[in-house]
């Protein structure tokens, strides 16, 4: 036979190498412990487990196979324990209900940990009362998808993260539904990877949290009624599209915080009543178009260091106030916005208003000073003020101004 | 004066009094990162000599802080002991331990004690090197 022939048949033959057997655990099956199961498993095999409880302790993953789990078998921490530790690669683990992980100040316990382990996928399964949910660490190319993670954080300040990623990179982490942790997401030393579609509700701190992660992009999610919003850190080349933040209220509670952020773009995310849509600190040629700010307390608070920015094509409606910031803000530039505060006209049609529009009121200025004179807001002598202000400026800044403000909103379309 | 004139005074002067202030969990903002407070194990206080509270999430922010301004500046500086979360100790007298294997909040592995010997005490092995609040503030 030729060589060719014998490659061919070779190639033939592939679908049936590397297929691993099906182990079934259960009550009345041939195991009835995950842990001796996985044992006996070899490299590519299934394990099905059927429904029932299982209490365990802490149950190593040391092979690469998949756990699958049928009408969500319930897999116990019993309140003291981590649930999966995860040590091998490309394991699977699908259709589980994890409950009751341990809590420990020492030690981050987690439903699911994957240590130093590559192509591992996480998807669709329901984690419920965990300390810490999905926990990745050194581990690259994750998956992590359709999964429920609920926690029980309401008063307790000592919890976890749903999702937690550290020093990874190539992640997905698509379509979970995240609630009541210490902070939804949270990526640390993360780069290039996605976090798509997730709904992020009810923590204590931020519903999505990045430090010190570059490269990464994150899109069509909702953050909504979280302790502190979403916070961005540290971290650089961040693109965020076709979000939603809103009712994050508090006075430590932005719907997002920017902190140090160098090349991030934003556009098409919509903030609604939020204390404060956007508290901007040392951030860096950063894009901001086509987002719409409705109903906030500020839109947008642009603190120091704030260098070579570009705000374009946004909406700023009913904003109690549009602009917070001072006069450091290098060369950040406000062009062609739609402002519902706007007063002036558009005698040549063009659409775009004939006179500046000065986003920083005087009593936003005074407000920065001196916050307790909140108390004076929609006093008419304030209003006196800021039309005085208005008619021959003298403390608001020179440079926040927009040249060609809108006449008419921008369609923007989350989702 | 009527002894109720008493009880007035020395509230009004309690009031004023330099001193540390519970953190509210949750609620308070580093004044450092602008990032809430959570972790009751790693937060830490200072307080200037005209009364001024100001909260952090991490020591490391904390110690950033007091390095951009003076010490002499602080009245108190006070952090959360790791082997008794919430619980607030000087500073000054506090040993730091950097240790990869307890995160701290802003990526330092920092940590500190008011004992020394409850780094020993943890209930598992912790390798890693141990500061004084002089040797912290030069690292960093």
């Amino acid at each position: 036979m030729s060589a060719r022939g014998i490659y061919t048949i070779l190639f033939l033959l592939l679908p049936f190498f590397g297929n691993g057997k099906t182990i079934e655990v259960g009550a009345d099956k041939e195991f009835n412990s995950i842990q001796k199961a996985i044992v006996e498993a070899s490299y590519n095999d299934s394990i099905l487990l059927f429904p029932g409880r299982y209490e365990e302790g802490a149950i190593v993953i040391d092979k690469s196979i998949s756990l699958i789990g049928i009408n969500y078998p319930i897999v116990s921490g019993s309140g003291k324990y981590e649930v999966f530790r995860i040590t091998a690669d490309s394991v699977s683990l699908q259709g589980l209900n994890i409950v009751d992980v341990g809590v420990s100040y020492l030690k981050d316990l987690a439903a699911i940990r994957v240590e130093n382990s590559h192509h591992v996928t996480i998807t669709g399964n329901k984690i419920t009362n965990a300390f810490f949910g999905i926990y990745f660490a050194k581990s690259h190319f994750a998956t992590i998808t359709y999964n429920e993670v609920i926690g029980n954080a309401v008063h307790e300040h000592n919890s976890g993260n749903a999702i937690h990623l550290w020093s990874c990179h190539s992640a997905m982490i698509r379509s979970n539904h995240v609630f009541r942790h210490r902070d939804g997401i949270y990526l640390e030393f993360v780069e290039r990877s996605f976090v798509i579609n997730n709904i992020s509700k009810n923590h204590l701190r931020y519903g999505l949290h990045f430090m010190f992660s570059n490269y990464d992009e994150y899109n069509h999610n909702d953050f909504s009624d979280n302790g502190a919003g979403v916070a961005v850190m540290f971290s650089r080349f961040i693109d965020m599209c076709n979000n939603t933040f809103s009712h994050n209220w508090g006075p430590a509670a932005y719907g997002l915080l920017l902190k140090e952020i160098y090349d991030g773009y934003m556009e098409n995310n919509l903030f609604h009543t939020n204390s404060t849509a956007i508290h901007a600190e040392g951030v860096t040629r950063t894009y901001m178009q086509y987002n719409t700010f409705r109903d906030n307390g500020w839109a947008l608070n642009v603190g120091g260091s704030c260098m070579d920015n570009m705000i374009s094509h946004n909406n700023f409606i009913n904003n109690t106030f549009d602009i917070i910031g001072g006069n450091n803000q290098l060369n950040t530039r406000y062009e062609n916005n739609y402002w519902s505060e706007y007063s002036g006209y558009d005698l040549d049609k063009d659409k775009i208003g004939d006179i500046p529009h000065r986003p920083v009121k005087l009593f936003n200025y005074i407000i920065d000073r001196v916050p307790e004179s909140i108390v004076l807001l929609r006093s008419p002598f304030v209003d006196l003020l800021s039309v005085a202000e208005k008619i021959s400026p003298v403390f608001t800044p020179e440079n926040i101004i927009d040249l060609k403000p809108s006449m008419k909103k921008f369609n923007v379309t989350v989702n | 004066m009527k002894p109720y004139t008493y009880i007035f005074l020395s509230i009004l002067i309690m009031g004023c009094g330099v001193s540390t202030k519970p953190i509210e969990y949750g609620r308070d903002q580093c004044s450092y990162c602008k990032m809430a407070i959570v972790d009751k194990a790693h937060s830490a206080q200072v307080v200037t000599n005209k009364g001024r509270v100001y909260s952090f999430d991490a020591i490391e922010c904390m110690v950033d802080y007091v390095n951009e301004a003076s010490e002499a500046d602080f009245a108190h500086l006070v952090i959360s002991d790791f082997s008794q979360p919430g619980k607030m100790v000087d500073a000054r007298d506090a040993h730091y331990l950097v240790s990869d294997q307890i995160p701290s909040p802003m990526g330092a592995f920092l940590s500190g004690f008011g004992v020394l010997d409850s780094i020993q005490n943890l209930p598992e092995r912790i390798e890693g090197e141990t500061l004084t609040w002089q040797q912290l503030k030069n690292e960093r």
